[in-house]
């Protein structure tokens, strides 16, 4: 069931037009993250969703309910940590909760709110003393306060350190585990291989493509790269290079003194025959590593930019 | 509708909260004005309780019956006091006079038949106060001598009764001490609505527009904060005014609620004016400083607007904090009742002033913000 329809959305601003075309259904439960590079229309995008900006044109719906007639209804349902944390600071942890909470007609109990995002200990503290992990996860507090059906999460791991990244990942995945769908904007390719039910990659105001991490992955081409270093002199590499030339599965090389790189459609065949090869020549081989293809390459793939980090 | 007075009083304790953590704001809401008060009282309202008196000195050099009458007079004058109760030396007056021991010299005639009677004062003291005084009181000394001497009897007098609008003279520490309120209070306004710069810097108030909270109530329930700000200002100055330093209060509470009430809430519109444009804190802080000095000067929040050079008294007519020092102090120290003409004008003028800053704010808000409306 599509809990969440965007369709043409469409936004300019002034003369730069920051959302050109996007339209994608989210479906009760999944993870769904929206990834792409600055500039390209996610924050945007979301805030149309969040009813913060009214689009150019298009159609939003949850469910049946649209922004236009139903504003307070949605706002009671859905969720939103922006990306900003924002926060009241000269109140606590649990002050800032129990105001929000003041708001819905609805609210989940502030216990277990402070429970899930793992903030009881630290309930009574203000919130300008406490770290950026423990902020990012009262913003994430106050977003499911209400108990929303859908919750909007806008870069919650930026800036924050691996431990408290995984801290808040785990949240992500208690949500899903309450049946909750989640919309995720990210920076790290590989939290969203991880946490991400589909993935949509955006770029220049337009989805590029959208699908499953490991579909997305599969979709590209086979080619894998195959590094290998030699100990022996130049001579050896240049000689496997030479070998793995003639092999019907490698597609090109490169070699830089000993270290030898080659990309090849079919990598074990490949391996197995230059291993015969340098078993024979009695060439010793320090290292050998096949790079795993992930959401990064898709990245790059799609949009033909950089990802940094 | 229950659930919008749960959301009220949540977010009104919120505010509270908040106030009371903020350390600037008890600085410069209480602490300041408190130590501007009673720096102010302490330097200038020290002599306004002694009557006016001058030291002088009287050279008598050669004693004769038209001096000695002189003298007899001169010493029964209270406002003069004598630096010796007898005459003295012309050398050793000059020399009191150079080195400023006393204000001015008395010179008796020297005969009877002359009549002249002479006052040196020090150069630098010839413009001053007491030498105007001084003169005065000799003056009127003299004229009295050439009365007697024609043998004439005063038909005129002159009687001098300071008069006010209240029930008693307004004393400057009465003047300092509703100065002092209406500029915490004002001050209040012009520097408080800092809060929504930093609100909306942080994010915050995008924040609240993704919830269903109604942001006119937030907005009321911070109002209802700062009014209850400004009444624990009223208080405490006017407890420090009133016990501390003696000043006298005739409230007539009506007339006060309400000019303070108008006051209030346009100062604290002139603040939303500059937080709709400010895009730092630093950027409002400046606008409300110098709002804030212009006016503290200019107003007559220390000193009368009518002391001020007669080119610059327009500027205090167009000003608001002038119109709102008056009327509290018409409320606080006059007891005016609601029937006065002025506290209405006064209070329109205010109102004008505040309901143009909202306006104005309100729309810079909306042109800045997009879907404000949502």
């Amino acid at each position: 069931m599509a809990v969440l329809e965007v369709r043409n959305l469409r936004k300019s601003f002034g003369s730069v037009r920051a959302v050109e075309d996007i339209s994608f259904t989210v479906e009760a439960g999944e993870v769904f993250t929206i990834i792409g590079p600055n500039g390209a229309g996610k924050t945007t995008t979301l805030e149309m969703i969040e009813g913060l900006t009214v689009p150019d044109g298009g159609k939003i719906a949850f469910g049946d309910r649209s922004w236009e007639q139903h504003a307070n209804a949605i706002k009671m349902k859905i969720g939103v940590q922006p990306q900003s944390s924002a926060l009241f600071d000269l109140l606590s942890p649990e002050e800032n909760l129990e105001l929000f909470s003041s708001f819905y007609s609805q609210a989940r109990p502030v216990e277990e709110v402070l429970e899930m995002i793992n903030l009881t200990d630290h309930r009574n503290k203000h919130v300008k003393s406490l770290s950026g992990g423990q902020r990012q996860r009262l913003a994430i507090g106050l977003a499911m306060i209400n108990d929303p059906d859908i919750i909007f999460l806008d870069e919650p791991t930026t800036g924050l350190d691996p431990q408290a990244r995984r801290n808040i990942w785990d949240i992500i995945l208690r949500l899903k585990e309450l049946g909750k769908t989640t919309i995720l904007t990210t920076h790290y390719m590989e939290e969203a291989e991880k946490l991400s039910d589909r993935v949509c990659i955006v770029d220049q105001g337009k989805v590029v493509t959208l699908d499953t991490p490991s579909a997305l992955i599969e979709r590209l081409t086979k080619e894998r790269e195959i590094r290998l270093t030699f100990i022996d002199e130049e001579e050896a590499a240049a000689d496997a290079e030479r070998f793995a030339q003639e092999q019907p599965s490698v597609v090109r090389t490169e070699r830089e003194g000993t270290a030898l790189q080659l990309w090849s459609v079919q990598p074990e065949d490949t391996l197995f025959a230059l291993f015969g090869f340098t078993k024979e020549r009695n060439y010793r081989v320090e290292q050998v590593s096949i790079r795993e293809m992930s959401l990064e390459d898709v990245f790059i793939a799609f949009t033909g930019k950089e990802w940094r980090d | 509708m229950s659930h919008t007075r749960q959301q009220f009083a949540k977010m009104l304790t919120t505010h509270l909260k908040m106030t009371m953590r903020e350390k600037q704001a008890w600085f410069w809401g209480i602490f300041f004005p408190v130590i501007l008060m009673v720096l102010f009282m302490l330097i200038f309202s020290g002599s306004s309780d002694s009557t006016f008196s001058a030291e002088v000195a009287i050279v008598e050099e050669q004693p004769n019956a038209a001096s000695q009458a002189m003298l007899q007079q001169l010493q029964q004058i209270s406002a003069l006091e004598l630096k010796s109760d007898e005459p003295v030396t012309r050398e050793q007056a000059d020399t009191w006079v150079k080195e400023k021991e006393i204000a001015a010299a008395i010179i008796l005639p020297e005969a009877e038949s002359a009549s002249a009677l002479q006052l040196i004062v020090n150069k630098e003291n010839e413009q001053g106060v007491a030498t105007q005084a001084i003169v005065g009181i000799l003056d009127k000394l003299v004229q009295q001598a050439n009365l007697t001497a024609a043998g004439a009897v005063p038909t005129y007098e002159l009687r001098l009764e300071s008069v006010s609008s209240g029930n008693e003279d307004l004393e400057y520490k009465d003047f300092l001490l509703t100065g002092m309120i209406a500029l915490a209070i004002a001050q209040g306004g012009l520097f408080g609505m800092v809060d929504m710069v930093e609100m909306r810097r942080k994010g915050l108030l995008k924040r609240l527009r993704m919830t269903p909270a109604k942001m006119s109530l937030f907005g009321l329930s911070d109002m209802t904060m700062r009014m209850l700000f400004g009444l624990v200002q009223i208080v405490i100055l006017s407890l420090i005014g009133v016990l501390g330093f003696g000043a006298t209060l005739h409230l007539y509470l009506p007339s006060l609620i309400l000019v303070f009430l108008v006051g209030a809430l346009s100062f604290n519109a002139m603040g939303y004016l500059f937080s709709s444009f400010s895009k730092t804190t630093e950027a409002y802080m400046g606008m409300a400083n110098i709002a804030s000095f212009m006016m503290m000067f200019l107003s007559g929040i220390f000193f009368p607007v009518e002391t001020m050079p007669e080119w610059l008294q327009p500027v205090a007519l167009v000003l608001p904090l002038t119109y709102f020092v008056d009327n509290l102090r018409e409320s606080m120290v006059y007891a005016t009742g609601l029937g006065s003409a002025s506290l209405w004008s006064g209070l329109g003028i205010l109102a004008l002033w505040g309901a143009a800053a909202f306006l104005l704010g309100s729309r810079l808000y909306k042109a800045k913000s997009i879907a404000a409306a949502r």
